[in-house]
């Protein structure tokens, strides 16, 4: 078996498997450089993140991003407060309820029907309210959910202001009485504030 | 050649038999597993398409398309590749008929019993690893039968040096033997379950290291080393660097096994495996490159053959697609860009693109190359293998592209953030719907690729009829003895001290403190200038060619290379495991409880049904997905999680927190008929659960083996596991009752009900009694 000389440019061995013969030819620099190149960023991306910690790891970069957020939307929010009030006006705006509508018809007619007549969920259209009938309150069913009664916490996934939409259209259908599901929880003859 | 004048020679009859079986194994699996392919898109574009049994259904399916493709298709072209070139590589005929006929008829076996048994849901449900573990043991001794018979054949050999190939193949051999040995270690519960011996994200990292190396170790070394053989035998050209050659292979086996934890990028994985994963990856680009490069320039004076020969066509072509799915792969490992692929129908393609690209079109190369060699006759038509070529090519290219396109949609539509910094689509469903057109892309993508594979299947069916089975017969130099070097100087080497001190201090950089890796990184550059400087640009190439003259030696060091990387990532990571915090991060009561002999039950269920295909139960650290789903997944929600159900894809939602997101009569409803909660779905129904039962005595059987895994169930636990499950499964009957429905307490849909319910939340009510279910599942 001969050697070739270096660097020499196909220069084949003699020796052959089954017939198959071997050039001996210089490995390409570029990808050298490409082998190089990815083992150097290894060792900074190691020596950033970790030997070092300077970098922020997933679960840090995450907080930064929450807290980033909270500042902006607390920022966007400026002093205005959500009250009953608000809430009542928001329901008096078509454009509101019509984008409540959409959404209600997208995410809350699984359980509560089309009409807010109630299957899974209660019936929004009667007089009865497990938890009262406050634009408040039930902003916050809507918001944070009743997990024990199987009601979903909407607010990580729709959002404050589609939140407060589907509120303004729950508003409305207060008191229209469609036939659905029996009444439950206590009976509030007066309609909210 | 250049040895003396008393050249002794012996006639070899190479047992090209074995070979023709499995070719013809392969052209059946072949088959079946595209067929399969399709059905499984056929699904995906229309549910309808599930027929409402449950053998039939998309998650049973699915890993059955995956197992044929992997091991009864590449498996049997790997195998046939195998024989048919060792042999010729060695000048020896196999060493045992016996052996390689138990070989041949084994493998049919486990692959029947794979294709029985998955429709069935006896599953053990980590991905690719899914068959029951008698199966498993099955697939074990085959393949030590099929070492044996290979290395036995190496022993016997009439040529000094091993090829590159026979490199591979040794590589291949070594690695699947420890990496299905380590995943597949289960305790059983019967006859066809078992139980991880792993939990939760150690059996994720597990499980991870082999899923990644399977494609490394089963569908991309094995194919080198038969393109090393076959692609410069159609070329008829030498190949074009033995020193790349050299450097790939190393460094390719060795880096390979770190890159696993890439599949748990952004997941409850510690971050310094999630780093490690990521960095390895990267360095694999340029050794994958390496065998492109040596294909490729291997064709360097023959290029002319791509317009006359199907063959080197379907060779460029799959060494075309295993460099760009190498380039994807460390492309996809970048952390940020795996936030956006993870999950999505991005790796779809990219696996796609690997399996039918590099993997098919290998197979088809050495098919048409095969065949008429092996039945003495030319193939019978080059046009149609040109058509099957053109067909293939763009059935592959829309198919890919498709998945390419759906999979970064899906990515910005689940991350996009409307301006108030909330999610701009917050209905999952709209995402899949929107996504429809480019799924029927992909089924027409795959359906031509399937056609143009039938056309394989008639060509070959055409020339095996021109032609007769030809054993070859030659006549082969019987080699002196050589007296090389000894195995242990071959081992304890200059080169192999060298790169052990190197691994060495890497190791030092990876684990150590700030010091200790400026010390370690220090004396690994010394180190490397110092050998560059003592032996120049050509080191160690002497000593390889003594290396390649001493097979033990090898195989030794191939071992050494390979259980680096498992070791400084697994062990770790199994030690970290009495470390875990029974308290969150947030500070509640997080204390894990085991799962209610229900929702044991339940979530038997729910891997049974391959749910794992189509959702995880990982949330990670992103804003888009904690606002979607809930808070972020950590390591200690899953110390009692055998298997593993972290699941990496998405067709449906992440579910890790879906418990007491819906009502329990969502869940009958939605199990029942999906598209009536969730329009659009794509879910195929599952509503033989109602009329199937939980086995109560099984299910004690099965706590029992929880606790020997160590999940704290106590004596009354296991004793009343029956009455337990049967009076949560009440609970749940009773409340459906109220509206009308009729639901068995001991059903499988109560079970998965519970076991939903439970999911990344404390326990539930198993009883009426229970203080806790005051104003519970009501």
């Amino acid at each position: 078996m001969s050697k070739p000389e270096e660097n020499k440019v196909d220069q084949v061995f003699e020796h052959d498997f089954d017939g198959i013969q071997e050039f001996d030819n210089r490995l390409p620099n570029w990808w050298l450089y490409t082998l190089y190149g990815a083992v150097i960023f290894g060792v900074l991306y190691w020596m950033y993140f970790h030997t070092t910690a300077v970098g922020p790891l997933p679960e840090e970069r995450y907080e930064m991003t929450v807290i980033q957020h909270n500042e902006e939307q607390l920022a966007r929010m400026g002093d205005q407060e959500l009250t009953d009030e608000t809430l009542m006006m928001m329901a008096a705006v078509p454009a509101r309820v019509a984008e409540g509508k959409a959404l209600f018809q997208q995410f809350c007619t699984v359980c509560h029907l089309e009409q807010g007549q109630g299957s899974v969920g209660p019936n929004l259209t009667d007089k009865y309210w497990i938890h009262g009938p406050e634009p408040l309150t039930i902003h916050g069913t809507v918001m944070n959910g009743v997990p024990e009664k199987g009601m979903a916490a909407w607010g990580g996934q729709l959002g404050p202001k589609r939140v407060n939409d589907v509120v303004a259209f729950v508003l409305t259908l207060k008191g229209t009485e469609v036939a659905g599901k029996d009444p439950e929880g206590e009976l509030y003859e007066t309609e909210g504030p | 050649m250049e040895s003396g004048a008393a050249m002794r020679t012996t006639q070899i009859t190479y047992d090209d038999g074995i070979t023709r079986q499995f070719l013809w194994a392969t052209t059946l699996w072949g088959l079946v597993a595209l067929l399969l392919g399709v059905v499984v898109a056929t699904q995906l574009s229309f549910w309808q398409a599930n027929f409402g049994t449950s053998w039939l259904s998309f998650g049973r399916l699915r890993p059955l398309h995956t197992n044929a493709a992997i091991f009864a298709f590449v498996g049997n072209m790997m195998f046939a590749g195998i024989y048919y070139s060792t042999q010729r590589l060695l000048k020896a005929r196999m060493a045992s008929d016996i052996l390689s006929r138990i070989n041949f008829w084994g493998w049919q076996l486990i692959i029947v019993s794979a294709a029985l048994t998955l429709p069935m849901g006896y599953t053990q449900g980590k991905e690719y690893a899914e068959l029951i573990w008698p199966i498993d043991i099955a697939i074990a001794v085959v393949w030590v039968v099929f070492a044996i018979n290979f290395f036995w054949t190496i022993a016997k050999r009439n040529e000094p040096k091993l090829y590159v190939a026979i490199w591979f193949y040794i590589a291949t051999i070594i690695t699947i033997a420890v990496l299905h040995i380590v995943n597949s270690l289960v305790i059983p519960t019967s006859p066809v379950h078992s139980y991880s011996l792993y939990a939760g994200v150690q059996d994720a990292l597990v499980q991870w290291w082999y899923g990644h190396n399977a494609v490394g170790f089963f569908l991309t070394t094995p194919i080198l080393g038969i393109m090393y053989y076959f692609l410069p035998k159609a070329a008829e050209r030498p190949v074009y660097s033995y020193r790349l050659s050299i450097v790939h292979f190393w460094a390719l086996i060795f880096i390979y096994i770190w890159a696993g934890p890439h599949h748990l990028l952004n997941t409850a994985l510690p971050a310094w495996t999630q780093s490690l994963g990521m960095v390895f990856s990267l360095m694999l680009w340029a050794p994958s490159w390496g065998g492109m490069l040596n294909g490729l320039l291997t064709l360097r004076g023959a290029w002319d053959k791509l317009r006359t020969e199907p063959v080197i066509k379907f060779y460029v072509v799959a060494i075309t697609f295993y460099g760009m799915s190498t380039f994807e792969g460390p492309l996809l490992s970048i952390k940020a860009v795996n936030s956006l692929a993870h999950y999505t129908d991005w790796i779809i393609a990219h696996v796609h693109a690997g399996a039918l690209g590099w993997n098919g079109f290998m197979a088809a190369g050495m098919i048409y190359w095969l065949v008429p060699r092996l039945y003495g006759t030319n193939l019978w038509s080059k046009r149609l293998a040109d058509a099957h070529f053109w067909i293939g090519t763009f059935g592959l290219l829309l198919y890919v592209v498709a998945m390419w396109t759906s999979g970064i949609n899906q990515g910005l539509f689940w991350q996009a953030l409307d301006a108030d910094g909330f999610l701009k689509y917050p209905d999952f469903v709209e995402g899949l719907v929107s996504a429809r057109f480019l799924y029927h892309m992909r089924l027409i993508g795959g359906t031509l690729y399937l056609l143009g594979y039938i056309l394989l299947i008639v060509n070959v069916v055409r020339t095996v009829a021109s032609g007769k089975a030809v054993n070859v017969t030659v006549d082969v130099a019987v080699p002196e003895k050589e007296h090389g070097p000894g195995f242990r100087k071959l081992v304890l080497a200059r080169p192999i001290v060298f790169t052990l001190m190197f691994t060495g201090l890497g190791v030092i950089f990876f684990y150590g403190g700030l010091i200790a890796a400026i010390l370690a990184l220090g004396g690994m550059l010394i180190l490397a200038t110092a050998t560059y400087l003592l032996t120049g640009d050509s080191w160690g190439q002497g000593y390889h060619r003594a290396l390649e003259g001493n097979s033990t030696a090898f195989t030794v060091l191939v071992l050494v290379a390979i259980l680096a990387g498992g070791i400084a990532e697994l062990i770790p990571s199994m030690i970290i495991r009495n470390e875990v915090p029974a308290i969150s991060s947030t500070g509640e009561l997080m204390t894990q409880k085991p799962y209610s002999p229900l929702e044991l039950a339940g979530r038997d269920v729910y891997i049974a049904e391959g749910c794992y295909n189509c959702h995880s139960q990982m949330i990670r650290p992103l804003r888009h997905e904690t606002l979607r789903y809930g808070e972020y997944s950590r390591l200690d929600e899953f110390i009692y999680d055998h298997p593993f159900q972290f699941g990496s894809k998405r067709t449906g939602p992440d579910l890790h927190r879906v418990g007491g997101k819906y009502p329990d009569l969502w869940h009958y409803t939605h199990m029942m008929d999906p598209r009536s909660t969730s329009p659009g779905s794509n879910m195929p129904s599952y509503a033989w659960l109602k009329d199937s039962k939980v086995s109560g005595p099984k299910l004690q059987r099965k706590l029992e083996v929880m606790r020997l895994l160590g999940v704290p169930y106590s004596d009354d636990d296991i004793a009343s596991a029956e009455a337990t499950m049967l009076s949560q499964g009440k609970l749940i009957s009773d409340a459906l009752a109220e509206t009308g429905i009729e639901l068995e307490p001991d059903s499988q849909m109560a079970a998965i009900i519970a076991y939903l319910q439970r999911m990344g939340r404390g326990p539930r009510p198993t009883g009426p009694e229970e203080p806790v279910a005051e104003g519970g599942l009501e």
